[in-house]
């Protein structure tokens, strides 16, 4: 059982909270935005969560507060904010459950984010397939202007404020936040070349600044009740407050978890998420999303935090924690992860363009009885070739499945060349080798 | 400097301009970093990765096409790390590749081939399925073969940055990315070829001549663009007595490597089967018969002679096109004016071209732009007055699209279009403000710009202390009419208060404003609107008028004109003529001469009894109701110099063949004022010879010889006659406006023609025609001449009415339906088809097809400049009844 506090998922796990605007105000919502606006200036809020130390939930872990610093100050013209609710990292669904069960929460932290940058047009970028999220969201704004917390005069302060939703059409790039600015726009969602970044040249060339969903959710608990609380939760100073992690995979309560950062992996599968499904012995387990590199039982211990996490050769990422037990085919689960990356691969640059398909069949192959020797050496000198030299983070992304499995499963490969058969798989597989998608 | 930073590349320092991009200041150094998606011309965008360099203190290598120089940087390009980079991003595209580089157009001038050359071993080490895209059917001009993309981009970041056409776009995702147009139809665009040029792959190539070639084979010719005034620069790529293909290049030309679909595709005219390739001579049968130039020209000399002696020179006239050089029209008026004897002379430029040159002449001593295609491009604001740019100077089109876009001038536009998106480009839809201008009324417009300068109170201080009659007279008439009822007064006003308040400006004027009733008047009432605002002699501020053909501005310049003497200089200027008398040993004819209209009917009369027609054909290019054929007819001698044995050719007596521009060396001026060189790219077609060569052949018959060994010594003449030819070359500085002139017009030049300029212009008689019709350029023709291109011809065979949909659905039509128009001269029965851009109640029909409506048009001379004005007409319009379609 999930011992901690939750601090996000508080509200909706009450009895009877249906996120409406009603029962966010009696949960105690709106009065961090009725305590700063106009009270408290910009630049102190952008000092206050700075000080509280949090970081982005999206996946990089950019630290908030620095990230709004960055906007010029003297800037003419319009200036943006977008939340990135185009939340598609496969293993990862807590940005869903906080628009679907408590999206006031998500907006009340917006509008203090755009007080503190000083802007007065907000999106939200929301993932396509999420038709109910965007439903509940477009209630939740009307309620927010009903109740004058969005609009040209928010709470009487003089701050004016609207929000628009842009819903996306089903790329996984747009989450990268500079394709979600290009989608946004109305062009193609392709990343763009960095730099310039967001901050300066964002949306329509302009300073802008994108959030994750649960970022922006922590932003009014922090201004509600100051940095020093948020601070005094997780492992400060350089992870401070809670994550919302999501179990899937071979467990037996998969779910979403929030609990303070930094503790053991161990303890969030083996105790709050149940244990393994059957009890059988666990094999691997992704830390932080697909992108994240593959971690084994021996990193059990690890803490989750930032540092430690990324000092285990992985990353904390965008929570999503993706357990597999005993009896899982390691070039099986790279082969499937593969799959989902050549088919998202947004094919602007050249070596994730076509290194996408390469690795894929590569690795078809040896799945399906017909690697060979060298292909492993290809695999991995592919892999370096892609490795930091792509336009966005989606070329280190998806080779970390290939070179985790490889670093900790070697063995595993070699017997599949070996015997020219998956070793987990009762029969050959039927030919299954296509081009494209 | 302060602006200036200082880096080391491999070694090697170099000082550069902030904001400079490593692969660019590499260059400067004379190293190449390979690169396909980086183009000097477009955003940079990163996405090939080919250009990955090494910068110190930076961890990971940078890509040098999108990193910027700063102070102290360190930048290696050939390391062992960096060259592994190449060659991995390398291995990546060959892996799909089809390598079928043997029957690949791009072969041989093909970037991943020198790449590959460079860095990658012979075998590659993919053993895995190529990804193999199905042949897809994309354009009859345009080939695309997506199994040799390398997904750089730039054809697509081309077509929206440059050509802001966003025919192009990319789709799919991971290693099945394509470039596409829009589906279920072939690909619809400008056609200016310009993703066959940028693509550095066999990817997008040109099916005119697809398989013709091995780039080796072919015999380059630099030479200049024989249709609009703009002046590009083209390299003729021929081979066996062929034009294979016609490219420009990047850095090259006024142009900088841009063309457009007549440019890049309308080349194949100059070797049609129907060119003339032996003289022709009437015989007693009345049929014309294949003669040679022996046969040929001593008869018509003989001829002339006879012609001459028995009424005099005046009894003979002379025509010429601005499609010649500069040394076929100087020699064409020397000979007319020499060896004939006659001033009764006229070229392309009275169609419309006069009325600038005259205007810019009488206020400002040039009739040259004072501002050139840089000062537009760096101009804040822009002012297009019925210039229909895209249609019909498309480069000069893109300098506007490129001060808007990358350096966001502000756009005014008074044009009869509307904005709205279409398969082709828009100028209007760049426009910051835009007034829709109806056919014809666009003199209105400017009176009413005038009119806003006094309403605004923007008239300069200076001139007001130092011509305050000027100021006040011209205020008096521009104020004293009314705003033109068709527009937004609001927007006019607004638009002149940006223009006058702006740092640098420039306006251009075109053929609806020029080949329009009063083009004469408007125009000069354009050079008081910037004389009273006080811009007229700021540098990088002007009036640049644009030519519908190539070679107008050369034309006018030649002296090709009955008033003209080469410079121009006016030929009643006794300074002029004693001038040119000595570079000639002889003066010119002093009579007055007659100009294209007065000549015809000069014909018809009896009077003129021989006229020798060059490139000209003015049975075609007049409108049916004038009835020139007639008169023709009347002539005793009709000589015709031709490419093609054209309406009037066939009148003709003699008719002699005469080379393309491919064929020929020389110059042409274009709008802008740069002399360019034309330069010979294959054997004169058949037995045709430059119009030049033929003529001074003439004058030696005729015992009045001029003799030149070649175009070059004609030019020197020039140079000699003509100060502003002393020096040549591709950017000229642009011509100053002249004090003394404007001292002449501002003290009462001005008040001559006061009254006519400003009385109220009424909107065209409309005798319950309610249809307003232009004929004019489109992008894909020009002239009768393009339509012997077949290139052209795939993208347009035929002419068609086009509307407005929203008038084409008021009347039932539908796309191709035909209608009966009728005018008060005649009708005609044409398809129609509807554009967006074409103004509600406005219609339009190509120039080049004018023949499906010449009984519909009637001609009005300028009483000033003697310009036919022909191409705008009131109609009804119906729908022809069923079964009335061909």
């Amino acid at each position: 059982m999930n011992k901690y506090e939750p601090i996000l998922l508080k509200n909706m796990m009450q009895p009877g909270y249906t996120g409406s605007l009603a029962d966010y105000e009696r949960a105690g919502g709106y009065q961090a935005l009725r305590k700063a606006l106009g009270k408290i200036a910009p630049a102190d809020i952008i000092e206050v969560v700075k000080k509280s130390g949090l970081r982005g939930r999206g996946g990089a872990g950019f630290p908030t507060g620095v990230k709004w610093s960055f906007i010029p100050k003297d800037h003419q013209g319009p200036r943006y904010l977008i939340c990135n609710a185009d939340e598609s990292e496969p293993g990862t669904f807590k940005d869903r459950q906080l628009m679907e069960r408590d999206p006031h929460q998500m907006i009340e932290g917006m509008i203090l984010a755009a007080y503190a940058i000083s802007t007065h047009v907000a999106y939200i970028y929301i993932r396509g397939e999420f038709v109910l999220g965007a439903k509940i969201l477009e209630n939740a704004l009307a309620e927010a202007y009903r109740a004058g917390y969005l609009g040209p005069n928010i709470l009487g302060s003089g701050f004016a404020l609207d929000i628009y939703m842009h819903r996306g059409a089903g790329a996984y790039i747009c989450g990268e936040e500079t394709a979600l600015l290009e989608s946004m726009e109305g062009k193609r969602g392709l990343p763009r070349s960095k730099p310039p970044f967001p901050a300066t040249h964002g949306l329509f060339q302009q300073p802008t600044v994108v959030n994750n969903v649960e970022t922006l959710a922590n932003v009014p608990y922090i201004v509600n009740r100051g940095p020093e609380w948020f601070t005094a939760i997780g492992r400060p100073p350089k992870s401070t407050g809670t994550r919302i992690f999501c179990l899937s995979g071979h467990v037996k309560r998969p779910g979403n978890y929030e609990v303070p950062m930094g503790i053991t992996f161990r303890e969030m599968i083996y105790e709050i998420a149940g244990g393994m499904r059957g009890d059988k012995p666990l094999k691997a387990f992704i830390p932080g999303g697909a992108s994240a590199a593959f971690l084994t039982p021996e990193h059990l211990d690890v803490k989750m935090d930032f540092d430690s996490v990324a000092q285990a050769g992985s990353m904390l990422g965008s929570g999503g924690v993706t357990v597999m037990e005993e009896g899982t085919c390691m070039v099986w689960a790279a082969e499937n992860l593969l799959q989902f990356f050549n088919h998202e691969s947004c094919g602007k640059c050249t070596p994730c363009r076509e290194g996408s398909l390469w690795l894929l069949q590569i690795l078809r192959r040896i799945e399906h009885g017909r690697g060979r020797q060298e292909d492993l050496d290809l695999l991995l000198r592919l892999c370096g070739n892609i490795a930091g030299r792509t336009v966005c983070a989606f070329g280190d992304a998806e080779i970390a499945p290939i070179t985790s499995t490889l670093q900790h499963f070697r063995d595993e490969y070699e017997t599949h060349i070996r015997e020219q058969r998956c070793p987990f798989r009762p029969q050959p597989a039927a030919e299954l080798i296509t081009v494209g998608h | 400097m302060a602006d200036m930073v200082n880096v080391l590349i491999d070694g090697k320092p170099i000082a550069v301009e902030k904001g400079t991009l490593v692969i660019e200041a590499a260059r400067r150094l004379g190293i190449m970093v390979p690169h396909f998606c980086y183009h000097p011309k477009l955003t940079y965008d990163a996405n090939c990765r080919m250009c990955l360099v090494e910068i110190e203190k930076i961890p990971k290598l940078q890509t040098s096409c999108s990193t910027v120089c700063t102070e102290g940087m360190v930048v290696r390009t050939n390391t062992p790390v960096v060259n592994e980079a190449h060659q991995s991003v390398l291995e990546f595209i060959l892996a799909n590749h089809p390598l079928d580089c043997p029957i690949c157009d791009q072969g041989g001038r093909c970037d991943l081939q020198d790449f590959s050359h460079q860095y990658t071993p012979t075998t590659s080490v993919f053993s895995d399925t190529k990804r193999v895209y199905q042949k897809e059917f994309f354009s009859p001009l345009i080939e695309k073969e997506m199994n040799r993309c390398v997904s750089c981009l730039r054809c697509v970041r081309y077509c929206d940055e440059v050509m802001d056409v966003k025919a192009l776009g990319n789709a799919g995702r991971s290693t099945m990315t394509e470039i596409v147009h829009f589906a279920g139809h072939q690909l619809d665009c400008e056609f200016c070829g310009g993703c066959v040029q940028i693509c550095p792959v066999g990817a997008i190539t040109s099916r005119l001549s697809m398989y013709e070639f091995r780039p080796w084979m072919m015999k380059r010719a630099d030479t200049t663009c024989g249709y609009c005034g703009d002046g590009c620069a083209l390299i003729l790529q021929t081979r066996d007595q062929k034009v294979v293909e016609v490219m420009s290049a990047y850095g090259e030309g006024r142009n900088n490597g841009d063309l457009c679909a007549r440019g890049f595709f309308g080349y194949q005219y100059v070797t049609h089967q129907d060119r003339l390739t032996s003289p022709l001579i009437r015989q007693t049968d009345d049929q014309l018969h294949p003669a040679t130039w022996d046969e040929a020209l001593p008869a018509l000399a003989e001829r002339l002679t006879q012609l001459k002696l028995a009424h005099g020179a005046e009894a003979i006239g002379g025509l010429i096109s601005a499609r010649c050089t500069n040394e076929d029209l100087y020699f064409f008026q020397k000979f007319m004016r020499l060896t004939i004897g006659s001033n009764h002379l006229d070229s392309t430029p009275r169609y419309g071209h006069v009325n600038a040159a005259r205007a810019l002449r009488r206020v400002q001593g040039t009739n040259r732009w004072t501002v050139s295609y840089e000062d537009l491009v760096q101009a804040d604001v822009l002012l297009l007055i019925g210039t229909q740019v895209t249609a019909a100077n498309p480069i000069v089109g893109l300098k506007v699209k490129e001060a808007v876009k990358k350096r966001g001038a502000t756009l005014l536009t008074l044009e009869t279009l509307t904005p709205s998106i279409d398969t082709t480009s828009n100028i209007t839809n760049l426009s910051a403000k835009h007034l829709t201008i109806q056919v014809g009324r666009h003199g209105a417009a400017v009176q009413g710009l005038v009119k806003a300068v006094f309403d605004e109170n923007l008239v300069d201080a200076g001139l007001s202390a130092r011509a305050g009659e000027l100021v006040s007279r011209v205020r008096a008439a521009a104020t004293a009419l009314p705003y033109p009822s068709d527009v937004d007064e609001a927007t006019l006003r607004a638009m002149v208060r940006t223009f006058a308040g702006a740092r640098r400006g420039v306006i251009l004027i075109g053929q609806d404003l020029l080949q329009a009733a009063g083009g004469y008047e408007a125009t000069v009432n354009l050079m008081d609107f910037l004389l009273l605002i006080g811009k007229l002699t700021q540098p990088g501020w002007g009036l640049a008028p644009l030519t519908e053909e190539n070679n107008e501005q050369g034309a006018v310049e030649m002296g090709a004109m009955a008033e003209y003497l080469p410079g121009p200089t006016d030929i009643t200027d006794p300074t002029a003529r004693s001038v040119l008398a000595g570079v000639w040993k002889e003066e010119p004819p002093v009579s007055k001469g007659l100009r294209l209209l007065e000549m015809i009917e000069a014909a018809r009369s009896g009077r003129l009894k021989a006229l020798i027609v060059i490139g000209e054909n003015p049975v075609r290019s007049l409108p049916a109701s004038l009835k020139a054929a007639e008169a023709l007819e009347k002539l005793e001698l009709l000589v015709v110099q031709e490419l093609f044995l054209t309406e009037t050719a066939r009148l003709a007596d003699v008719v002699l063949p005469a080379c393309s521009y491919a064929e020929k060396n020389g110059t042409f001026t274009n709008s802008e004022g740069s002399v360019q060189k034309v330069r010979q790219g294959l054997d004169p077609i058949g037995d045709s010879r430059p119009d030049w060569e033929i003529l001074s052949s003439l004058s030696v018959l005729m015992g009045y010889p001029l003799e030149y060994g070649d175009a070059k010594e004609i030019l020197k003449e020039i140079r000699a006659a003509i100060p502003s030819y002393r020096i040549l070359g591709a950017t000229p500085e642009p011509a100053r406006v002249d004090s003394r002139t404007v001292e002449q017009y501002v003290s009462g030049g001005f008040a001559d023609d006061l009254a006519t300029r400003y009385r109220a212009t009424p909107s065209p008689k409309s005798n319950g025609h309610a249809w307003h019709l232009r004929v004019g350029q489109t992008l894909f023709h020009s002239g009768a001449m393009s339509t012997k291109a077949k290139g052209l011809l795939e993208i347009q065979k035929e002419g068609k009415l086009i509307m407005n949909p929203v008038d084409g659905e008021r009347l039932g039509l539908a796309e191709g339906d035909r209608v009966r128009v009728r005018s008060t001269a005649g009708e005609a029965s044409v398809p129609v088809t509807m554009l967006g851009r074409i103004p509600a109640g406005t219609l339009f029909y190509p120039e080049s097809f004018r023949e499906d409506l010449a009984s519909l048009l009637a001609v009005t001379p300028d009483p000033v400049t003697g310009v036919p004005y022909g191409k705008q007409v009131t109609v009804t319009v119906e729908k022809a009844g069923s079964g009335g379609g061909k």
